[in-house]
């Protein structure tokens, strides 16, 4: 089988602004991949063209053997996502949105062993709007993996969480991933993307500039940690 | 099935906590009735007829409903859930659009026959109501009318680019339709001339219908109405469709 995920050459503008400016990268199967870049680098954009959400202007996507456009449905089925910001419904009860999501799919997780493992049993019976927003980030990752994903997209997982609900974030992912499952996530931590990605690549202006793992990219780099190297390629620096 | 039945009970339970709709689609109707049953009591229609303006008024009152759902709840509830990106979310998942539009079509749908029935009810017991024609030409036409103002309101949505243009259109829209059809201020007071230009309105043409086959009278007098309404339904459900956006 192929890689689950490869995409090449992809374009995307705004009117006259290339956001993402042929983007080509492939994720191997049951690796932790992160796309990390400042905000306004295209990382948003990114995820959004690769699962179909928003048309690409060139470049084509590839994900599990499919065309996220045209095989939409059988996709998804497969495929789970946490977008950065996520609303709800107004007044929904975290058990409603879980039964409602369960409900899509063919062979779904026990959404409550989920929210037990995500530190929001008990909390069933509460609005979505009265949760913590650490505690709305962590149903929003847990709703991703409600499908029992293959492969699953998590746009800055852990914003808004403290140490410890982070750490048992990761924690659970590292436990998905040696089931097999092939995460795709964007991250501002570099502890986190240190702690889970087997490679990442830096995003800048809509290209990648570095890819390889967290090792390669501070020896290919004047520092000698993650967050200086990160910046250094991102750009960071020139503006100091 | 199983989206289905999840997605129903959740879109209904929601419907019930939000009040919206049980408010303008179920209550709404029933004062409008009431009021109308309280001024004009079972006085015939107009000197002579052999029907009471409530028997002649019926019609209308089932087409308060249809408006409320139709062109309010329904169009902005969807504007609602893409703007808050509740349909980009579900755009990540298997479901299909066509079945979230059914769930939402069918809660207010439910809503809807409702209000018929116990404005039904209460016209009968309070006002002697009996409906003279035949139910079943009724019940159809009121599935057209439906068909016809739903349709109507779900392209609203679709090409309503976001919500305060949705909530603009569906003014412009409900409103006219709600005062200037008949629903709630009789198209029969209303001048020759006034009753002309309220002949554009869809609505009227539903309202003519629902009145026709309750009152049953002839047939005949109704098929442009029926072939407007058929028209409509089938235009804009296609436009609704193909102009559906998650985002």
């Amino acid at each position: 089988m192929g890689k689950p995920l490869v995409v090449r050459g992809l374009q995307k503008s705004y009117s006259d602004v290339k956001v993402v400016d042929g983007l080509d990268l492939e994720v191997d199967q049951g690796e932790i991949f992160g796309l990390l870049g400042h905000n306004g680098a295209g990382k948003t954009t990114s995820i959004e063209c690769i699962l179909g959400v928003r048309k690409h202007d060139a470049g084509s996507v590839e994900l599990l053997g499919m065309n996220p456009v045209a095989e939409r449905k059988r996709l998804f089925e497969r495929v789970g996502v946490q977008f950065q910001q996520t609303n709800y419904h107004d007044k929904i009860r975290v058990s409603e949105i879980c039964e409602v999501t369960e409900s899509l799919y063919k062979a779904p997780a026990d959404w409550r062993e989920l929210l037990k493992s995500f530190g929001l049993s008990g909390m069933e019976k509460r609005t979505v709007s009265e949760l913590s927003g650490g505690e709305r980030q962590r149903l929003s990752v847990m709703l991703a993996l409600i499908p029992k994903p293959e492969f699953v997209f998590l746009d800055e997982l852990t914003t808004g969480l403290d140490s410890k609900a982070r750490r048992n974030v990761w924690k659970y992912l590292e436990r998905l991933k040696s089931g097999g499952l092939t995460v795709f996530l964007t991250s501002h931590y570099m502890d986190e993307v240190e702690a889970l990605c087997d490679r990442i690549s830096i995003l800048k202006k809509g290209q990648i500039v570095i890819t390889g793992t967290v090792e390669e990219l501070i020896s290919q780099s004047p520092h000698d940690n993650l967050e200086e190297a990160y910046l250094w390629y991102s750009g960071e620096e020139e503006n100091e | 099935m199983k989206a289905f039945n999840a997605l129903f009970k959740n879109e209904l339970k929601l419907s019930l906590r939000d009040m919206n709709i049980p408010v303008f689609g179920v209550a709404f109707p029933i004062i409008v009735a009431v009021i109308i049953g309280l001024v004009s009591g079972n006085k015939p229609a107009f000197e002579g007829a052999n029907y009471s303006f409530i028997d002649q008024s019926f019609g209308a009152f089932a087409a308060i409903g249809i408006c409320a759902t139709g062109l309010m709840g329904m169009p902005l509830l969807v504007a609602d859930y893409r703007h808050k990106k509740i349909l980009k979310r579900y755009m990540v998942t298997p479901v299909s659009p066509a079945l979230l539009l059914f769930v939402q079509f069918l809660i207010n749908l439910i809503m809807t026959v409702i209000s018929l029935v116990l404005i039904f009810v209460i016209c009968s017991v309070f006002w002697d109501y009996r409906m003279t024609g035949n139910p079943g030409w009724f019940l159809l036409s009121y599935l057209l009318v439906i068909l016809s103002i739903y349709s109507i309101g779900m392209m609203l949505a679709s090409v309503a680019p976001d919500m305060k243009t949705a909530n603009l259109l569906c003014t412009l829209i409900y409103f006219p339709m709600l005062f200037f059809s008949g629903a709630t201020i009789p198209y029969e007071i209303m001048p020759k001339g006034a009753q002309m230009a309220m002949d554009v309105l869809p609505l009227t043409q539903g309202i003519k219908l629902l009145k026709g086959t309750s009152l049953g009278l002839p047939i005949d007098n109704l098929i442009i109405s029926i072939i407007i309404l058929v028209s409509i339904s089938l235009v804009c459900t296609i436009l609704s469709i193909r102009f559906f956006r998650w985002e």
